[in-house]
């Protein structure tokens, strides 16, 4: 029972989705299985200036990795969340902070007061006035959390804006410290076992060939194992999400390094801004049925804020995913097994999911179905939730001005989502699960953000006095003020946390 | 605003169930009106019979504003950290449920993980030893976890052994002060309007009552809620248990142990618990196993209640919604029946939707309530898939076909000891580990993530943990005593 064999793992591509798995597996399973990880430079990987969400930070802590250090190494900066801006109409912000709305207590939702002020006339302001992400945001400040959950200061979380380019090859370092074996090479064939379909070898150009008993497939959008030798078929959700390009290209920063990711609506589609320690990310995520790419390129290159540090390039994709994940022996981890557009910056995320899955679910040599089973179901799960949150920021939009943002706008979306939209329009409910990369106050933001404002609100809003309602709230929103003047501006907390090498 | 907000409820019952759905939207939501139709109890009503409950009912009191003196000193009732099964399996001859943790998350692996290793290795204490509550509660004490240290260990919650009377007493009166109007039933007629909606209850001395809002809170008949629509979700091929008989009696208050006592017979199983000045029995079997007569000298008196399990299959259709047995009849085994209706009283009141109860706001309900109920019916089903015994009785019990969703928590748990995620779960991870370890259930693999803890580190740690939960038990003593020192404050 106990005495069984290593595993030997075979990790197909060295991204950030190879690099993650590595070190996860060679950290929490070393003695269970052999990594083994084949790369080839030539290939290069896609990682653009990449924002996270907060649950980065209990990857980064399983692995044991120390935050000032990674922070230096990929010379990040820290996200309160993201700033949409011209979404439901133009001239329109808001932003989607990592944390709650109010002092997160009680059982009813802050933003059902709020909704009851609004709903009785009295000047409450706006909601992101009531979030301490929201105000740090706004103020260009940043301190870490409080511990103590008494204090506002502790209702919100973080992440990061960091060089993707430079996470994987720090994530490799620690993988190879812990033992995970590293080859260079473009593979040429894929082995299979004829008696059950499995993978059984991939063979390099160098002829070399590399067996193993569990493949994981991180070869980014062309899915060698999974999608193309193992023929999974892939789902496809450009109708709902229709953008299928976008253009990447840095540029030194001109204005702020804001703490938060910028996602700013364009004519086909929208563009990304995201500050690091030394440079700036942009891209141009748009839909090619609506915009050709020289125009794409164009809009991108005379909207951004400084000189371009590289050319613009352009990466193509679809949105969508496998039907199932993990098929055979192999599993898909990172863009082999789906895309979904970085709007709401879950593509690592996804990723941390699946390992978190798939090291709960790690087979035996002979792989058991249901772990198997479960792992897609899971995966499935996450996908198709992000899908949905994805979906909602393009089709509630009052924008008819181009013809990209008629068509979302009149599409027709999955019922999963109209009967969240629904519910949320009549009295600000939002459906509640306990699981999912986004929780309650995601949806609220996003949702009010887009102008969808409820028609009523929760009737226990209505049992506190209008005054000191009022009044309460109204210190709240100074309480916050006041802590957020008090906290370090966000250059500053880097330069003394975290900074890059010279 | 299109539509208008609920001003009116009228609700259809007299017991425990529909006197509590009166407080709490009093309490909650005090703009709206709120008329209970006194009915008798039927005697089939579980969850306005039955005296144990679980931790939930304390949250219940707070939310309404009910402190421990109003529940406790006024109703009678006790305190209950768990149940003790005896007899249920071949793997130990008895096992505490209690409610709480067992053990604590140990080097990112949840506890359970490192006991199963350690029970492999054969160098494991009972599993129950991890448990703050169970440890208490075989001590024979009782004290609540906020007066001890057990939040920094393994920590632990109650619920309460109820005088189901008393307690009913207590709630109508708590309601009638806040507002809620009585009349007396019975129901003569169900009155709808063209749209199927619910316009009016005739009563039998020619009253009528109006609402916006009607909840069923009857018992297993649901007489109202049946006019709009009966479907039914049957569970008798997954739970055989058809047939209680049900005892309480009062005595001279002693000092009564915080668990309850569940022992298994050849032909079904027993119940016995007790608070100072009360004691309920019960015997649950099925009538295809067991011949009423027989029964009858299983157990001294008491009634006889006929039970079909199942649930409505939407509790909720247009203006009218059923609670407690009326949406889901289901066995005492683990308590769950007053359980659910406080759940359902909850979601009403945070759901509350407009007079139209617009279909997707019925939707959002109906989806909560079905998963909760049916992981419910998951975990009292869960005990009969373990034991062993030979008796046709439980293998009867155990050879019936699984729920899906039970099914797979049972394969992912075989495999290595992995509990899956549900929505609207009502027991615990550790609640699931303990019913299943205590029968005696075990994965096939050790969980590989425990291959990088060492065996002799997580060891040290398991035994520390039970060295500082005996010595919270040390700190502890017998119920009376807290309940002495309750009405000493009270008496201030």
């Amino acid at each position: 029972m106990l005495a069984q064999p290593p595993i030997d793992v075979v990790i197909v591509g060295g991204g950030t989705a190879g690099w993650m798995t590595a070190a996860a597996l060679a950290k929490l399973l070393s003695q269970v299985c052999n990594v083994h990880l084949v790369e080839s430079e030539e290939i290069g990987i896609v990682g653009v200036g990449e924002a996270t969400l907060p649950h980065i930070r209990s990857f980064n802590e399983r692995l044991g990795i120390d935050e000032a250090e990674f922070m230096a190494r990929t010379r990040a900066t820290f996200k309160l969340g993201i700033q949409f801006e011209n979404w439901a109409r133009i001239g329109d912000r808001y932003i989607h902070p990592f944390g709650v709305f109010g002092r997160g207590q009680g059982d009813l939702g802050f933003h059902q007061y709020w909704l009851r002020m609004l709903h009785e006339g009295h000047a409450a302001g706006h909601l992101d006035d009531y979030s301490i992400a929201c105000t740090m945001a706004r103020s260009g400040r940043f301190a870490l959390p409080s511990e103590d959950p008494r204090k506002i200061a502790s209702t919100f979380n973080y992440a990061y804006q960091f060089d993707a380019t430079l996470f994987a090859p720090f994530l490799r370092s620690i993988a190879e410290q812990l033992g995970a074996r590293r080859t260079e090479g473009r593979i040429v064939d894929v082995e299979l076992d004829e008696s059950n379909g499995n993978v059984r070898a991939v063979v390099l150009a160098s002829g070399d060939r590399i067996a193993g008993d569990l493949f994981i497939d991180c070869s980014g959008f062309v899915s060698l194992l999974v999608g193309k030798t193992l023929a999974e078929p892939f789902q496809d959700w450009s109708k709902w999400l229709p953008c299928d390009r976008a253009v990447a290209m840095p540029c030194k920063t001109e204005t702020a390094v804001t703490p938060y990711t910028s996602a700013i609506a364009m004519d086909a589609g929208w563009r990304w801004r995201i500050p690091l320690q030394h440079r700036t990310g942009n891209g141009y995520v748009h839909s090619s049925a609506f915009i050709d790419e020289q125009d794409a390129m164009d809009a991108l290159v005379s909207a951004v804020e400084g000189d371009r540090l590289a050319e613009p390039r352009i990466l193509r994709f679809k949105a969508g995913r496998l039907e199932r994940s993990w098929v055979k022996n192999c599993v898909a981890i990172g863009l082999s097994g789906g895309f979904l557009e970085p709007l709401e910056s879950t593509s690592i995320y996804l990723i941390q999911a699946a390992i978190t899955a798939l090291v709960e679910l790690f087979p035996e040599k002979e792989i058991a179905p249901s772990d198997r089973d479960e792992f897609n179901r899971i995966v499935d799960l996450e996908y198709d939730r992000v899908r949905d949150f994805l979906i909602l920021h393009y089709h509630a939009t009052e924008r008819s001005d181009t013809p990209f943002w008629d068509y979302v706008r009149t599409m027709e979306i999955p019922d999963s989502l109209s009967e969240k939209l629904d519910l949320f329009r009549r009295r600000g409910r939002v459906v509640k699960y306990r699981e999912g990369a986004f929780l309650e106050p995601s949806w609220i933001a996003v949702y009010l953000g887009q102008r969808i404002l409820p028609e009523g609100h929760d009737l226990r809003a209505d049992l506190p006095r209008g005054d000191s309602l009022a009044s309460g709230m109204e210190e709240l929103r100074t309480e916050i003020q006041k802590i957020v003047q008090a906290m370090p501006d966000h250059l500053q907390m880097i330069a003394q946390y975290c900074p890059m090498a010279a | 605003m299109s539509s208008r907000p609920i001003s009116s409820i009228a609700i259809a019952g007299g017991g425990i169930v529909a006197w509590s759905a009166a407080a709490a939207v009093r309490r909650r939501l005090p703009s709206i009106r709120v008329t209970v139709i006194d009915l008798p109890v039927p005697e089939n009503a579980l969850a306005d019979r039955l005296g144990c409950t679980l931790p939930s009912i304390v949250d219940f009191h707070q939310d309404l504003g009910l402190r421990d003196a109003d529940t406790v000193l006024r109703a009678g009732s006790g305190f209950r950290l768990g149940t003790r099964f005896d007899g249920w399996s071949g793997y130990r001859s008895e096992f505490v449920h209690a409610y709480g943790e067992y053990g604590q998350t140990l080097a990112g692996s949840a506890f359970h993980q490192h006991w199963l290793r350690a029970e492999h290795l054969g160098e494991a204490a009972p599993f129950d030893d991890y448990s703050t509550g169970a440890a208490i509660a075989l001590a024979g004490h009782f004290l609540p976890s906020e007066h001890t240290r057990a939040s920094r260990i393994a920590n632990y919650a109650y619920g309460l052994h109820i005088q189901p009377l008393r307690y009913r007493e207590m709630m109508r009166a708590f309601a009638l002060h806040l507002g809620a109007e009585e009349r007396s039933g019975p129901i003569s007629e169900v009155i709808l309007r063209d749209d199927g909606f619910i316009e009016a209850l005739d009563l039998a001395d020619g009253g009528e009552i109006r609402a916006d809002l009607f909840i069923d809170a009857g018992g297993p008949a649901a007489l109202v809620r049946t006019q709009l629509d009966g479907r039914r979700e049957d569970w008798a091929r997954h739970l055989i248990v058809d047939q209680l008989i049900i005892s309480d009696q009062t005595r001279p208050p002693v000092d009564s142990p915080a668990l309850d006592h569940v022992k298994a017979l050849d032909r079904g199983w027993t119940w016995e618990a007790s608070s100072p000045a009360h004691v309920s029995r019960g015997l649950a079997y099925s009538s295809e196993h067991l011949g009423h007569d027989q029964a009858r000298d299983l157990i001294d008196n008491g009634e006889q209640v006929v039970l079909a399990p199942g649930r409505l299959t939407d509790p909720w259709v247009r203006n009218c919604v059923a609670i407690g047995d009326a949406a889901v009849a289901i066995e005492p085994l683990e308590w769950t029946n007053l359980h659910l209706a406080h759940s359902a009283i909850d979601r009403i009141v945070t759901m509350m939707p407009d007079v139209d109860c617009n279909p997707v706001e019925l939707w959002d309900y109906n989806r909560q309530a079905n998963a909760e109920a049916d992981r419910a019916r998951d975990f009292v089903m869960l005990h009969y898939a373990g034991p062993n015994r030979p008796e046709p009785f439980w293998r009867d019990a155990a050879s019936r076909p699984l729920p899906t969703t039970l099914e797979h928590s049972l394969q992912q748990w075989r495999e290595r000891g992995r509990l899956p995620f549900h929505e609207e779960e009502t027991f615990s991870r550790d609640s699931w580990a303990a019913v299943l370890i205590g029968q005696g259930i075990f994965p096939r693999r050790i969980d590989p993530l425990l291959t990088s803890v060492p065996k002799n580190e997580s060891a040290r740690a398991m035994e520390n943990l039970r060295s500082a939960i005996m010595g919270v038990v040390a700190q502890t003593s017998q119920q009376s005593a807290y309940l002495r020192n309750l009405a000493l404050q009270e008496s201030r």
